[in-house]
């Protein structure tokens, strides 16, 4: 069976490109509701639960978040899911104690940034936004290509330049709907994508699951070992206990503080809203991870049951582990769902860019630029920084999409980047709304120690015999506890000489 | 601790609580939808 071989046929095509227009149609129509920067970047604080529990699931299911998760799931079976179990009860905490996010809806900020401001003062803001917008930027570096690599999955078409002509058209598309109609064009796409792709989801694993079928699922193939298939805590697995330690950390810090998450938050139409939020959204949560790591493998099964598969993703010429589902779900699924999946699967890719970038846009233009400038910028320059920083990051995007290639798994190289903004706004935040002698000094400390996650993509973290020390996992670790120490150690020795930010405790 | 069981159980879950989710928040956030249009259409000062 050849590895590119699949189902996708015509229809599969125009069902994809009418489908990907409808974003850019709705960008244009609903400008006409974008009156105030407010209306942009939260929606006018107007959203209610069910559309908030949609647009933050939209944003958090992406192809870039199915992709990691089914790459996961192909690499390392169903220990994997052991990340959508922490998760989830991180999100349910998170609602049910309204922890950090109930206190910042309450402040009205609009981004993280902002409450640094509130709490530590103004300089703290700026650390605090260039880190993030960093963090961040670096964060979705790859969406590109791992959308360019399920395209080239499922369509069959394996041409590296046509490749990068497609992911430049489909950067392009995301990037006029949502300089159009920010945050508003981003909530009903966002409310589509959720209502295609989750039933294209649950459809998909049904015939996943047939194909493979239930019992062989739950057995680990012969080409792997079968204690690591089912056990995250074993070493042989690929986690371990400090990958289950970080992957706590992690999980719980991004549920609370990921920009384009807790901008959903910020967006709700009350303080009790945005806690409810992330109650439901549990479950939205665990199905982000769990559908696509069961694909990833029902990918393995199925590509472990035929040798000239196998033998494409073995070898020093290996395919990356990344093509494992979309070369899968190209020969399971019939044509005309395929189209759909695929159709959704971009609505995905193009719903998590218009929210990634309208949120380290909104960051750069509130917490960077306009803190540093003087005179008070108007709304309308706001509006007009935050559209050409859209654009901006885009190109980035599109370069460092095409060059770099991560040394560790797509998930991981996402944690670690992630770890660059979180550790230090994990602290500073939770800091600064729940213990009174949270000071500046401890506040800079915290956010420059995120800088040391970037040490967790460095060409040192992969090969043969990686001393743990050097390892992605404790690097990741260590970063939040020398953020966590140096909020500690840098308060207690200089505190706040006045009292600031008594409101935003 | 017996992980196979422990992987079938939460893959029967997700499944089907996922499944009662999506249709919950079809019917509300088409609903939300409208208000959120209406609201955004007020004179700033009633939002």
């Amino acid at each position: 069976m050849d590895v590119f071989a699949t189902n996708f046929q015509t229809i599969d095509w125009v069902i994809v490109c009418v489908y990907i227009c409808i974003p850019v149609v709705i960008g244009i129509i609903v400008k006409k509701y974008i009156r105030q920067l407010s209306d942009f970047i939260v929606a006018g604080r107007s959203l209610k639960l069910f559309i908030a529990i949609a647009t933050l699931t939209g944003t958090e299911l992406g192809l870039v978040t199915v992709m990691y998760n089914s790459e996961l799931g192909f690499k390392h079976g169903l220990s994997a899911f052991h990340v959508g179990i922490i998760e989830t009860f991180c999100i349910l905490a998170i609602g049910l104690t309204g922890f950090i996010v109930y206190k910042l809806r309450q402040l009205r900020v609009m981004t993280i940034p902002e409450f640094y401001e509130m709490r530590f003062g103004r300089n703290v803001r700026i650390v605090g936004g260039i880190i993030l917008a960093l963090g961040g930027i670096l964060n979705m570096g790859l969406f590109l290509q791992a959308g360019a690599r399920f395209m080239m999955g499922v369509t069959g078409y394996s041409n590296p330049a046509g490749l990068k002509l497609f992911m430049s058209a489909m950067l392009i598309m995301v990037l006029v709907y949502t300089v159009l109609g920010g945050m508003v064009s981003v909530v009903l796409n966002d409310f589509m994508q959720f209502v295609v792709l989750s039933i294209g989801m649950l459809i998909g694993s049904l015939f996943a699951i047939s194909k493979v079928g239930w019992e062989n699922l739950f057995k680990a193939p012969a080409t792997v070992d079968s204690a690591s298939w089912f056990n995250p805590i074993s070493e042989g697995s690929g986690f371990g206990s400090l990958y289950v330690i970080f992957m706590v950390i992690l999980t719980f810090s991004a549920g609370a503080l990921w920009q384009s998450g807790t901008l959903r938050a910020l967006s709700a139409k009350s303080p009790k809203v945005a806690k409810q939020l992330y109650a439901w959204s549990s479950v939205s949560y665990l199905a982000r991870r769990v559908i696509p790591m069961l694909w990833g493998i029902c990918a393995f099964i199925f590509i472990s049951q035929s040798p000239k598969l196998l033998a494409a993703f073995q070898g020093p010429d290996a395919l990356n582990s990344q093509f494992g589902m979309p070369v899968f779900i190209a020969k399971v699924l019939p044509s005309g769902f395929l189209g759909l999946i695929a159709a959704g699967m971009f609505a995905a890719f193009m719903s998590t860019h218009d929210s990634y970038l309208l949120s380290w846009s909104s960051v750069i233009t509130q917490d960077i630029v306009a803190p540093l400038k003087k005179d008070k910028l108007s709304d309308k320059s706001r509006l007009l920084i935050t559209r050409i920083c859209i654009v901006a990051i885009g190109m980035f995007l599109l370069i460092w999409g095409l060059w770099f290639e991560a040394p560790v798994s797509l998930w991981n190289y996402m944690a670690v980047t992630g770890t660059i903004y979180l550790a230090g706004a994990f602290t500073v935040v939770t800091a600064g709304l729940y213990w009174k002698k949270a000071s500046k000094t401890g506040a800079k400390i915290a956010l420059y120690a995120g800088l040391l996650a970037i040490l967790g993509i460095g060409p040192w973290t992969t090969g043969e015999n990686v001393p743990f020390y050097l390892s992605d996992k404790f690097i990741g670790v260590m970063t939040f506890a020398i953020a966590f120490l140096g909020m500690i150690i840098g308060s207690l020795i200089f505190p706040d000489k006045t009292k600031q930010g008594e409101a935003a405790r | 601790m017996n992980w196979e069981l422990l992987w079938k159980c939460l893959l029967i879950f997700t499944l089907v609580g996922y499944s009662l989710l999506v249709i919950i928040v079809i019917f509300g956030g088409a609903r939300n939808i409208v208000d959120m249009l209406r609201d955004l259409t007020k004179p700033p000062d009633q939002n």
